[in-house]
């Protein structure tokens, strides 16, 4: 197991602190004023993520994403910040091999659930999983920057059963932005690696 | 003399950091881990002209983990505005109190984490001494005046335009519009920066490594030599990161008063206005020409928007009046200085909105003629520069014309408006010129090879999605011999050898040129060695004619030795050679510059002998349904022409991505700007569209084989910026095509057409 500690917050608060940080954060999401509640300034919470087969302990304030957690607190950052607010799809990552969005979620809501990340995706003696061998094969990025996320969505798209025709790909691609604009690349690396996944 | 680029190049071939990207291993700048940071939040301005009357903190400095707020009041005086590309003015930030535009810098928050900085952020509470703004073309308070021209950049004019436009047989004069854009890459703005002492290190993504090094430098007074620039991958850049911003040396000041770095990761909203972007431009078009279609007159004017202090302007006359043959050519360019942020370069800064103009214009002369516009375009090209009168050095066009429009199927199209359909959906074809300049800058590497056949290759140069690392490997592997596999590449870093902007398409030909004289310099001193000595089978050979090849080194005769044999009568371990390339044409002090972070280059427009650009031919379907007048575009077909191309497999990626930038600046692309207040309104990638997945069509992209050794000595034309240019006028003209209906003002959506 790994053991990441984070103690960079002003101050390292237990379990009932972590409560309370909650329940505010919760009251302030109804009052649809976040950035202004003074309810949940600071409150840091003990939680631990199941992360790529591991499980990884923090304390960090409350209002973390799970993207901001990977990214900020345990140097996993594969997973892209593009937009923050659920409308680009570069920080997408499986949470119990659902694809979702890592900016839109809470990091403690993810307590409890498998979480994998781009780090995640390759076997554990680094060989590649087809979509990533897909990618490289068909040059299906540019900048690489969407890329952990495409590929993270296109597995996903496979094992959902939505890759079966090429406007089928496309549409239930939409949700992963490439600025670079390698859709139709992306489109031909999911159907190389499609047939050669596993189940799940 | 270069060998073959043929042997050399061409062989498609997968990226070498296409492992780092799809495993998450490849750092962009907000990736690199640095030790305990504080993170920082910018506010920005809420209005668009005025001044900051006074900031109340106290809130914001009452959220748990705040460490600090910079302000003008105590910061304003450590840091000068950056230093912009054009040599002129721009709006500032913390140095004075002044807002010069929605969205502007006024205070930045530093905290221990994100959350807390952002909280505190939202907690400034700012009086505005607010004036009435002005926010675009029409706008009351806006300033027009005339752009400066230089030596190198004069509005090109030649005989009498207005005579011979008021004498021609068939003439068409319209007006058109491009909207603004902004650049989206996906990575945000970010930039982290940590001081050891007295040496500053910079992370932030970046497409001028040592220029911001140098311009960071200069804004905070300090030798250039402490600062450092990383920057090892960018998440898209497509001209956003060229110049040096504000952001930057606030941030570097932020961890100077911490001791400790400091973190900014700038929302994707503040992205529209810390930045920059591609401003609006009016544009007037007149052409005339005879009966047979050619031109007579061509005059072609634009107005484009800029900040108040700023000139910038991106001039696109000075390439549409080279683009086809004609005795009398007049053209302007205005700025108008309006409250925004300063734009700058966006992919194809000229050619977007101008060929837009231009193309769309040679389709309604081609319409007004009754004549196929391939043939209008045949009977215009020209082997000449018509403003310069220099010779292109290679100009494909036609070929790329005639090749696409095989392969699209052009000669099945009737030529009558709104004569092809499929049910409710009316079919339109169009076509346009593609084209760029061909630039070259100078540029540093530095090589090392071990007599395993082990190559390093170091300079400053930018992966921005282009490909840039695997270019310099296949120029280092194969003009050496030895394979890629075995090539490391290091760029990114201005403690590497520096190399201009990666800007004006000009990266493949900067960098292969400058790593392939490296090449030749270990080969030339392999070849020198083994000549003179008698134990090798080479000895008593002319060293010229000796080559790296196969990992051996081999004479014309056929006699080789094995590479590592080679190498060992020049080393017992390992060459390394630092070999330095200011291209034919370049300035004396090119290369000197380089190392002030100056960012030359020797233009397509600006050689002695020759006129050096690239062209292409688009052409697209679009189908707009006869009554929601929905429009579509199923398929495109791309042909580009541009000498030696290094790496097929990525080549064809930067077109594709090109031509798919050219339909969303065709049908999407637009930054809605609130003309009331000068804000920009739908800052988000919800409300900015660009395409997604199911938006693309079929695009086949074609390249036209082209030989050019006059360009630079291995004949690489720029690739990255033509794939864009035209396409917007293709889309318009088969929108025409289709309905009948000529758009001039984009985006074309839907209510354009109702």
């Amino acid at each position: 197991m790994h053991q990441s500690s984070d103690t960079r917050g002003p101050s390292r608060r237990g379990v009932m602190g972590a409560a309370a940080g909650l329940a505010a954060g919760s009251a302030a999401r109804v009052a649809a004023q976040p950035a202004v509640s003074g309810a949940e300034s600071g409150g840091h919470v003990a939680m631990r993520l199941q992360i790529n087969g591991h499980d990884h302990d923090l304390n960090v304030d409350v209002r973390t994403s799970l993207l901001d957690a990977l990214r900020e607190h345990l140097d996993l950052t594969g997973s892209k910040k593009g937009c923050d607010q659920g409308q680009c799809g570069a920080c997408t990552v499986l949470i119990d091999d659902q694809r979702e969005l890592s900016c839109l979620t809470l990091a403690i809501a993810a307590q409890g659930r498998r979480i994998t990340t781009i780090e995640g995706l390759a076997g554990a003696d680094g060989a590649l999983h087809p979509m990533q061998q897909a990618f490289i094969d068909n040059d299906a990025f540019q900048c690489g920057y969407c890329t952990p996320g495409q590929i993270l969505s296109a597995v996903a798209c496979v094992a959902e059963g939505h890759a079966t025709t090429d406007a089928d790909i496309q549409e239930h691609m939409s949700g992963n932005l490439c600025r670079c604009g390698a859709y139709p690349k992306i489109v031909l690396a999911i159907k190389q690696a499609r047939g050669q996944m596993g189940r799940g | 003399m270069p060998r073959d680029t043929a042997e050399l190049f061409g062989k498609p071939t997968p990226r070498i950091d296409g492992v780092a990207k799809v495993t998450g291993a490849a750092r962009y700048a907000s990736d690199e881990p640095v030790a305990n940071p504080a993170f920082a939040w910018l506010v920005t301005s809420a209005i668009a002209r005025g001044r900051v009357g006074g900031l109340r903190l106290d809130s914001a400095k009452a959220v748990p983990g705040v460490i600090d707020i910079l302000t003008h009041d105590n910061v304003g005086a450590l840091a000068q505005p950056p230093a912009q590309m054009d040599g002129g003015p721009t709006t500032t930030t913390l140095e004075t109190d002044q807002i010069w535009h929605d969205g502007q810098i006024i205070a930045i928050v530093v905290a221990e984490s994100f959350e807390a900085a952002r909280e505190a952020a939202n907690r400034v509470e700012v009086d505005y001494v607010a004036e009435p703004p002005s926010a675009t073309f029409d706008s009351p308070g806006v300033q027009v005046e005339p752009h400066k021209t230089t030596e190198d950049s004069k509005d090109p004019a030649k005989g009498d335009a207005a005579a011979a436009l008021a004498a021609a047989e068939v003439k068409i004069d319209a007006r058109y519009s491009t909207p603004t854009q902004h650049h989206n890459p996906i990575e945000l703005f970010t930039t982290t920066c940590v001081w050891d002492g007295p040496h500053l290190t910079i992370y932030e993504g970046s497409q001028a490594m040592w220029g911001l090094k140098a311009n960071v430098a200069k804004q905070l007074g300090m030798d250039p030599a402490m600062v450092r620039t990383i920057s090892r991958f960018v998440g898209g850049a497509f001209g956003s990161r060229g110049g040096t911003t504000s952001r930057t040396a606030w941030i570097a000041i932020a961890a100077k008063r911490l001791g400790r770095p400091v973190k900014l990761v700038a929302t994707r909203d503040q992205g529209f206005t810390i930045a920059t972007y591609r401003a609006e431009t009016r544009q007037h078009l007149a052409l005339g020409a005879s009966r047979d279609g050619k031109l007579t007159a061509f005059v072609h004017e634009g107005w484009e928007v800029t900040s108040r202090p700023s000139g910038y302007n991106v001039a696109g006359v000075d390439t549409t009046a080279r683009m086809y043959a004609c005795p009398n050519i007049a053209t302007a360019v205005h700025v108008v200085h309006a409250d925004r942020n300063t734009p700058g370069f966006m992919r194809a800064p000229p050619e977007t909105p101008y060929m837009f103009a231009l193309e769309s214009g040679m389709d309604e002369l081609a319409h007004a003629l009754n004549m196929d516009p391939i043939e209008l375009r045949r009977v215009n090209d020209t082997k000449i520069d018509p403003v310069s009168g220099k010779p292109f050095s290679s100009r494909s066009l036609m070929a790329c014309f005639d090749q696409a429009a095989a392969k699209f199927g052009w000669s099945g199209r009737n030529p009558k408006p709104g004569s092809m359909r499929d049910g409710d959906w009316l079919i339109g074809w169009g076509c346009a010129t593609a084209t760029y300049p061909t630039n070259i800058g100078p540029a540093a590497a530095r090589l090392a090879v071990t007599p395993e056949g082990k190559v390093t290759v170091q300079l400053a140069a930018h992966e921005i999605g282009t490909g840039a690392y695997t270019v310099v490997a296949i120029t280092a592997a194969r003009s050496l011999g030895l394979k890629v596999d075995d090539t490391t590449v290091m760029l990114g870093d201005s403690s590497l050898p520096p190399v201009t902007v990666a800007g004006g398409s000009n990266n493949a030909a900067t960098t292969a040129n400058v790593v392939y004289k490296a090449c030749e310099e270990v080969r030339r001193r392999l070849a020198e060695a083994a000549t003179a000595d008698p134990a090798s089978p080479l000895h008593g050979a002319d060293a010229a004619s000796l080559q790296l090849k196969g990992g051996t080194l081999m004479g014309p005769t056929g006699a080789s030795e094995p590479f590592k044999a080679a190498l060992s009568r020049v080393t017992g371990g390992v060459l390394e050679v630092h070999a330095e390339n200011a291209p034919q044409g370049s300035k004396p002090g090119a290369v000197a510059g380089l190392y002030e972070g100056k960012s030359a280059m020797v233009r397509g427009t600006g050689r002695e002998n020759v006129t050096t650009f690239a062209f292409g031919a688009h052409f697209v379907e679009v189908r707009v349904h006869e009554r929601t007048r929905e429009i579509r575009t199923p398929r495109v077909v791309s042909a580009f022409s541009a000498g030696t191309i290094v790496n097929p497999m990525t080549a064809h990626s930067q077109f594709m991505g090109g031509a798919l930038w050219g339909l969303s600046a065709a049908l999407f692309e637009a930054t809605e700007i609130d003309r009331k207040t000068a804000r920009y309104v739908n800052h988000n990638l919800a409300d900015y569209l660009i395409p997604v997945n199911a938006d693309v069509p079929d695009i086949q992209v074609l390249v036209v084989p082209e030989e050019d050794d006059q360009v630079n000595p291995l004949g690489i034309k720029g690739i990255g910026e033509i794939g864009i240019v035209g396409m917007n006028a293709a889309v318009a003209n088969a929108v025409f095509h289709a309905t009948g209906t000529r758009i001039r003002d984009l985006p074309i959506r839907a209510e354009s057409l109702l």
